[in-house]
């Protein structure tokens, strides 16, 4: 195995140091960005048309491009702005450096921008399963309760599923949510939901894009099996200042951005927060003194995010970034008292250097953490139970432009991580007989480091390569575990309106989220790998077919994929997950599968633009504890997936949109049979579920219907929008879970047994009031 | 109530207050009953046992009998069949199906062996070992500026073994119903003077029976596993598990109940 992994490394960096030596060619690059606030503009086409030559902007809105000598029209598109046209001409010697400009369009569709990435850009990606999503787009789809979430949105995308009714979870091709990397300018998110999975941590004022990985991914992303969601955040406008905000039903929203330095420097700070807490207070108030009144327990979500961005001059950028985000949830009533607590922290400082036009160099430094604590008293005695994870990340990335159509990128990253798991502290103030508080919990450190090379090569106008390497490793309580994870992506066009592509992806995992309900709970613990915990690894083959229709308006896609997972991990029937000083003797390890087709229908020009997916897919665990050794389908195992999403411009003000979901019913646990357990004297007898196979029984399907209508107003100063929205049209009572209830006389006598659904969301409509000041 | 529970049904609470319930409809798969044993052995107290059937979950509530169930009890080299006599206890609400007018005289450290077979040919074996009883130390309470009191229980566990207990507060009497019951266990205070603590509950002249059990490790795993699967039939968020038995061959428990009981009055 070792000697094939060295040839494989071999042939490996052979190939990405094989540079053609064409002399005949230069180096042309530079940054497109808007002209009305100098935002970088992502995924916009540079291309020399004549020579059907193109590229598109990375994340920082740069290009880079191989053009022969001589003269050219060089033109930059994107959409929803005026294209821009200039002459160049290309010579040897120097750098050659164009930053393109672009107008915003005067058209009237300019608003409907459903991706930055043209038809014929993804056409001839060489990237596989990549969805991108503008916070411009989420914004016109209908939304729960209004609040744009641009992390529910992807789930509208095929392959993503989300966990249920109204949940923000990624579930990629099979995957867990604990197997997403969710990334904000180079620093891990650990947990991005708010109010427990509800709402994503992503203020939508905040962000400006997000990409997510479903396959084929690039070397340079590692560390965890099923995706990768990049969340790119809005840059401070370094022209004038602005603001801007939001008042919904749920979080009223505020975000201030304009320049420190005009030209050079710019800054962005922007806060949500929920109201919950403001009516239960006063509800409480109004209801104090009452006999039998409970209070109503505070809950609230707030969030702030801030961007730094600091040109040091035409080669050198800083930017630092910033995310504070708090749950909070908790009762005081006479002497006793409970609160929860759960949020990130994230930190990162990133520098740009670009070398020539040939290298560029990106390194961060990013800590985060994610902590969840909860705290009880009453009279003398109180407990705290806290779980944490801190990291401190430095990473660097290089891409170096060759000749002959090599782009290699190549970097490194090392993480200390430092896990505090279930410390539990447990004090009574009364010492008069003896002290009987006491304490435990856990805390480990670990090293988790990657280092990663990979080309992409453009062979020639009809094949394109994308192959790469990652090492990495993981070190923790005495125990190295290393890995080499290869990647390949490839594309071939077959004609000008048909691509075939195909991809593989190793993927390690080094930390594990312990969590018993398969949802995402503020309290699930991040747990490293140990001598006892191995990592766990995931691989995924896909092939993919793309095909550009009626005068390529409209995009087919079709990708099928095979992932296969290692060493999964589940936990002991009964297992106590809260305070266990022994948490990873109740682990159990099994290994997944999932497999399954995406087809992708999708238009993004004209007044009407959409699209249309439809997922089949199956996903499967096994662990040899559970279901006695056989194979189950996970609760997101979702056979038939279908979306359908319509946006239609009727006029310069008014757009409307509509999304249609269809989804086979969650997997589910149902119990076969019932005991009757008397108990002893002084407990009542109790009917208890014996349960059978894991997820044996299916819920009704989902399907639900969303319309939203987008009303632009004209204020005197600025822009103001109404949004109205209407989540659950036809009011479908979607079921959330199902259990067995016992149906009793007037004397508690059992009369029969028989089950019960029970939905989440009715029809809610929804208005939120949008404005922006410049 | 579990974490979970709480946080479900208060995020409910915060979502949405709409009536989203309605009955359906489940086709539930052929079911192979298994037998169902419920045997607890008591200082004093007479041989009894309960010998029912798993139940398809909408089959008609009647008690599944097993007439043909033959139980027997085994220690210290004797072996006691217990009469197949179906009776109810109206003192204690409980049912036994088979009984013996042996009394339980075990001293810590016995064993009793269970055994219960059936003209299918199902059997069930189990056995537990007498443990010592833990004496509660005190009970005492505070109360707050509401003139509502907390009840705090102390006891001492032993250092040299894993201990395992259950608690268990009554008002008035134990024919009234638990209004506060948990379980618990030594292995982050081992050896320590132990206390259990309440909400402001109980008012000045309330009687309240404080019970504290001590249990066999497979009782313990056995009341918890039964409490997680009851609370997985309801909660979306819980991962249904299946019920430990401390027997094998079926489905129940076979124990020895010790504990240590008082009764206090609440007074200012």
């Amino acid at each position: 195995m070792q000697k094939k992994f060295t040839l494989l490394f071999i042939l490996f960096i052979c190939l990405i140091i094989i540079p053609t030596l064409a002399q005949n060619t230069a180096t042309i690059s530079g940054r497109v960005h808007a002209a009305n606030d100098n935002q970088s503009l992502i995924g916009a086409t540079v291309s020399v048309p004549a020579l059907g030559i193109g590229t598109v902007t990375d994340v920082d809105g740069h290009y880079t491009l191989q053009l022969p000598f001589g003269s050219h029209t060089l033109q930059a598109t994107y959409v929803g702005y005026e294209p821009y046209t200039t002459y160049i001409e290309v010579t040897g010697g120097d750098a050659l450096v164009y930053n393109l400009m672009l107008q915003v369009g005067s058209s009237q569709l300019q608003e409907v921008v459903i991706e930055a990435n043209t038809l014929e850009q993804k056409l001839n990606d060489t990237r596989m399963g990549v969805e991108r999503l503008s916070t411009k787009e989420a914004k016109l789809l209908p939304a729960l309760f209004g609040e744009v979430d641009l992390v529910k949105t992807l789930q509208l995308k095929p392959g993503v599923q989300s966990g249920g009714e109204g949940a923000s979870g990624l579930y990629v091709r099979g995957g867990g949510p604990d197997q997403n990397l969710v990334m904000v300018d180079d620093a891990v998110v650990y947990n991005p939901s708010h109010l427990l999975g509800f709402f994503s941590v992503f203020n939508p004022d905040a962000v400006r894009s997000v990409e997510l990985y479903k396959g084929g991914f690039p070397a340079q992303y590692g560390g965890r099996l099923s995706s990768v969601l990049e969340v790119d955040m809005n840059e401070g406008n370094n022209e004038s200042l602005a603001a801007s905000g939001g008042l919904g039903l749920i979080s009223s929203r505020l975000t201030f951005d304009g320049p420190i330095q005009e030209g050079k420097a710019s800054f962005l700070i922007s806060a949500r927060r929920t109201y919950f807490d403001v009516i239960t207070k006063q509800i409480n108030k109004l209801n104090e003194g009452k006999e039998d009144y409970n209070q109503i327990p505070d809950y609230r979500f707030y969030d702030l995010n801030t961007k730094l961005n600091y040109k040091l001059g035409e080669k050198d950028e800083l930017f630092l970034t910033g995310y504070f985000g708090r749950d909070s949830f908790g009762f005081d009533q006479s002497g006793f008292s409970f609160g929860l607590d759960w949020g990130n922290t994230i930190g990162s400082l990133q520098w740009k250097h670009k070398f020539d036009n040939k290298l560029f160099f990106s390194t961060s430094l990013t800590s985060t953490s994610y902590k969840h604590s909860i705290s009880n008293s009453v009279g003398d005695l109180s407990y705290s139970l806290t779980s944490k994870i801190q990291d401190i990340t430095l990473k660097t990335d290089f891409d170096l432009l060759l000749d002959g159509g090599h782009s290699i990128q190549f970097g490194a990253l090392a993480t200390r991580h430092a896990f505090t798991i279930g410390q539990f502290n447990f004090d009574v103030g009364d010492k008069s007989i003896e002290d009987m508080s006491y304490s435990t919990g856990k805390n480990y450190e670990a090293a988790e480091f990657g280092a990663y090379v990979s080309d992409n090569f453009e062979v020639n106008p009809l094949l394109s390569l994308s192959y790469g390497l990652r090492f990495s490793g993981f070190s923790s309580r005495g125990k190295t575990y290393t890995a080499l994870e290869p990647r390949a992506a490839a594309k071939y066009s077959l004609s000008e309106s048909l691509s075939l592509k195909a991809s593989y992806a190793s993927m390690m995992q080094y930390i594990h989220l312990v969590s018993s309900s398969g949802a995402s709970l503020p309290t699930d613990i991040w747990y490293p790998s140990t001598p006892y915990v191995k990592p766990q690894r995931s691989q995924q083959v896909a092939l993919g077919v793309s095909k550009l229709l009626w005068n390529g308006s409209f995009l087919l896609t079709n990708e099928a994929y095979y992932k296969w997972m290692n060493r999964q991990i589940d936990f002991r029937d009964g297992a106590n997950l809260f305070v266990n000083n022994n948490l990873e003797n109740d682990f159990l390890f099994g290994k997944g599968e999932s497999y399954g087709n995406e087809i992708y229908l999708e238009k993004i020009k004209g007044r009407t633009t959409g699209w249309l997916g439809y997922t089949l897919s199956w996903a499967y665990r096994q662990f040899d504890e559970i279901n006695n050794g056989r194979r189950f389908p996970t609760r997101y195992d979702r056979r038939h997936d279908i979306s359908l999403v319509v946006l239609h411009q009727i006029s310069k003000r008014i757009s409307l949109t509509g999304a249609f979901v269809y989804g086979t019913g969650n997997a589910y646990s149902l119990p076969v049979a019932r005991i009757i357990v008397q108990d002893v004297e002084g407990r009542e007898a109790a009917v208890v579920p014996v349960y059978n196979d894991r997820n044996s029984f299916r819920l009704p399907a989902y399907h639900r219907l969303d319309l939203g209508i987008v009303l632009k107003l004209k204020p005197k100063h600025g822009e103001a929008d109404l949004t109205f929205n209407v989540y659950n049209a036809y009011n479908r009572r979607n079921a959330y879970f199902v259990y067995f209830e016992r149906v009793t006389d007037e004397h508690d006598r059992t009369e029969t047994f028989e089950a019960k659904q029970v939905s989440l969301f009715p029809i809610i409509p929804s208005v939120t009031y949008n404005f922006k000041f410049r | 109530m579990k974490l979970s529970t709480l946080l479900y049904l208060c995020s409910l609470l915060l979502m949405v207050s709409c009536d989203m319930d309605k009955t359906i409809d489940i086709d539930l798969p052929p079911h192979t009953p298994q037998l169902v044993v419920e045997c607890y052995l008591e200082q004093g107290k007479p041989f009894r046992a309960t010998v029912l059937e798993t139940s398809s979950y909408f089959d008609a509530p009647t008690p599944p009998l097993v007439p043909d169930a033959e139980v027997h009890i085994s220690y210290n080299g004797q072996r006691v069949k217990l009469q197949y006599n179906p009776t109810f206890n109206e003192k204690q609400s409980k049912g036994f199906t088979h009984s013996s007018n042996k009394i339980m005289r075990g001293q810590p450290g016995d064993v009793y062996s269970i055994e219960v077979t059936d003209g299918k040919g199902r059997k069930v074996t189990g056995y537990t070992t007498v443990l010592p009883k833990v004496p509660i130390d005190s009970v005492k309470w505070q109360f707050n500026e509401n003139d509502k009191a907390l009840l705090l229980t102390y006891f001492k566990d032993n250092p040299n073994t894993a201990n395992y207990y259950r608690y268990m507060t009554h008002r008035d009497s134990v024919r009234n119903g638990s209004n506060r019951e948990f379980t618990l266990t030594d292995n982050l205070n081992n050896g320590k003077q132990i206390v259990i603590g309440s909400n402001y509950n109980y008012e000045s002249g309330d009687t309240v029976v404080v019970s504290l059990f001590h249990l066999e490790k497979k009782y313990y795993d056995f009341l918890r596993s039964a409490d997680d699967a009851e609370d997985a039939n309801g909660n979306p968020f819980a991962q249904p598990s299946r019920v430990i038995s401390t027997v094998e061959g079926g489905i129940g428990v076979f124990t020895n109940l010790v504990y240590d009981r008082r009764t206090v009055i609440i007074a200012r």
